[in-house]
């Protein structure tokens, strides 16, 4: 899969998961902050698309919350995670 | 809220009272001599306790007050030896907590009905939840690992208590199958996608859900228990909301010989749906603490939690707490 798709294929999971009704693709911009900044997404809404990810591309984490803040920074690093961790 | 870092006397701040080497000892005592000088003993550290540390006195004091106002309407009569057989409790459990992780088993009987919901929970391949309270013991309950082998646990512990029990364990542990913990002061993404996996294979995830956590983050709700206002964090239960899997309560209480295990459906959250979920976490915090209650009404003296746990406690001088609609988890 191209970066591209999967950025929308996250794109797509982060909209239905977190259910923002009035978000498209074409809003989330791969380079800005998803979280406090740019979509507005809090704390609870990181967990609940961490678990997203996981139940969809079977990735973990090694527990490190400066790791977790990294990888869930914007899509690009979202993405980045998810290409080199998922297992299906 | 009354975060850790502006209270000393939130459960966190205080030592353990009960040094490794002191634990150490005792149980030398009682694996070398038996139990009769170890019984001896414990008396004498435990009164030695009772009196020297006046924070965990006056914190029993005050729970036993208040439960036996709500339960028989009047205090109890000999509030002192109550409470020295309150101590004693926690002293004993200490000692069996050392027992079960270092492989002895204890002695378990599943209160009606349990033992078939248990394995019937575990066979079901959809592991969960399980909350735990500091009623009873629930390091015990982890020994089951041993005696169901498909049954496999994974304990989040706040950061402070894992440690503490470190120094000990790290000489007694020699158990093939131990369960896992995870040591955490937040819950993160990381932390939430691990325990979403260990369920996803069917393990079961111990979290407590009667101590405010540690960190200034997370968030607590004030709620009625045994008459009086305490705090109740939320955390446990939006992580239940969010792993979207079945949830229990288990519970491990001594008896006169072993230990009594009860466990009970508490909910599904697999189908809670995000707009339900506020009003599910409110209804459910409501629930646990009923359930607390009625485990305090049934082993009053296994309430392991001497630190002023109310908010109006005679002792302490909490801040005004501050609700909150959402936990930084």
């Amino acid at each position: 899969m191209t970066t591209a798709a999967l950025e929308n294929e996250l794109k797509q999971t982060i909209i239905e998961t977190l259910e923002l009704e009035d978000v498209t693709p074409e809003d989330i911009d791969p380079d800005e902050p998803l979280f406090v900044e740019g979509l507005g997404l809090d704390s609870i809404d990181a967990l609940e698309l961490g678990l997203a990810l996981q139940k969809r591309y079977g990735i973990t984490l090694e527990s490190d919350a400066e790791s977790s803040r990294q990888h869930f920074a914007n899509l690009k690093s979202l993405a980045a995670l998810v290409e080199s961790r998922r297992e299906k | 809220m009354t975060p850790a870092n502006s209270n000393p006397h939130h459960w966190s701040r205080i030592r353990e009272t009960g040094s490794a080497a002191g634990i150490r000892t005792m149980v030398w005592i009682r694996r070398r001599l038996g139990r009769l000088p170890f019984q001896f003993m414990l008396t004498l550290v435990i009164v030695y306790y009772y009196i020297a540390h006046g924070l965990h006195r006056r914190a029993s004091h005050t729970y036993l007050k208040r439960l036996w106002r709500y339960r028989h309407g009047h205090e109890p009569r000999h509030l002192t030896w109550l409470s020295l057989r309150h101590f004693r409790s926690f002293g004993q459990s200490l000692m069996d907590k050392i027992d079960a992780w270092s492989g002895i088993p204890p002695r378990l009987h599943f209160s009606n009905g349990s033992h078939q919901r248990f394995v019937d929970a575990v066979a079901s391949g959809r592991g969960g939840l399980m909350f735990v309270s500091h009623v009873g013991n629930m390091e015990i309950c982890t020994a089951m690992s041993d005696m169901l082998e498909d049954f496999r646990a994974t304990l989040l512990m706040h950061t402070h208590n894992a440690r503490q029990f470190d120094a000990v364990l790290a000489r007694s542990a020699h158990r093939d199958n131990p369960p896992e913990i995870i040591e955490v002061s937040e819950i993160t993404p990381s932390t939430a996608m691990r325990l979403g996996s260990r369920i996803a294979e069917g393990g079961f995830v111990v979290i407590a859900a009667d101590r405010v956590p540690i960190s200034d983050s997370g968030r607590a709700r004030t709620l009625s228990f045994l008459g009086h206002p305490a705090r109740f964090p939320e955390g446990p239960f939006w992580l239940a909301s969010l792993l979207r899997c079945p949830v229990y309560t288990i519970g491990c209480f001594r008896e006169k010989d072993g230990y009594r295990v009860d466990f009970d459906p508490f909910d599904d959250t697999s189908e809670l749906s995000r707009h339900r979920r506020e009003a599910w976490i409110a209804d459910a915090m409501q629930r646990y603490v009923a359930w607390l209650t009625r485990q305090c009404e049934s082993t009053p003296l296994q309430w392991f939690n001497f630190f002023p746990f109310w908010l109006d406690c005679d002792d302490t001088h909490p801040r005004e707490s501050q609700e909150s609609e959402r936990p930084a988890a």
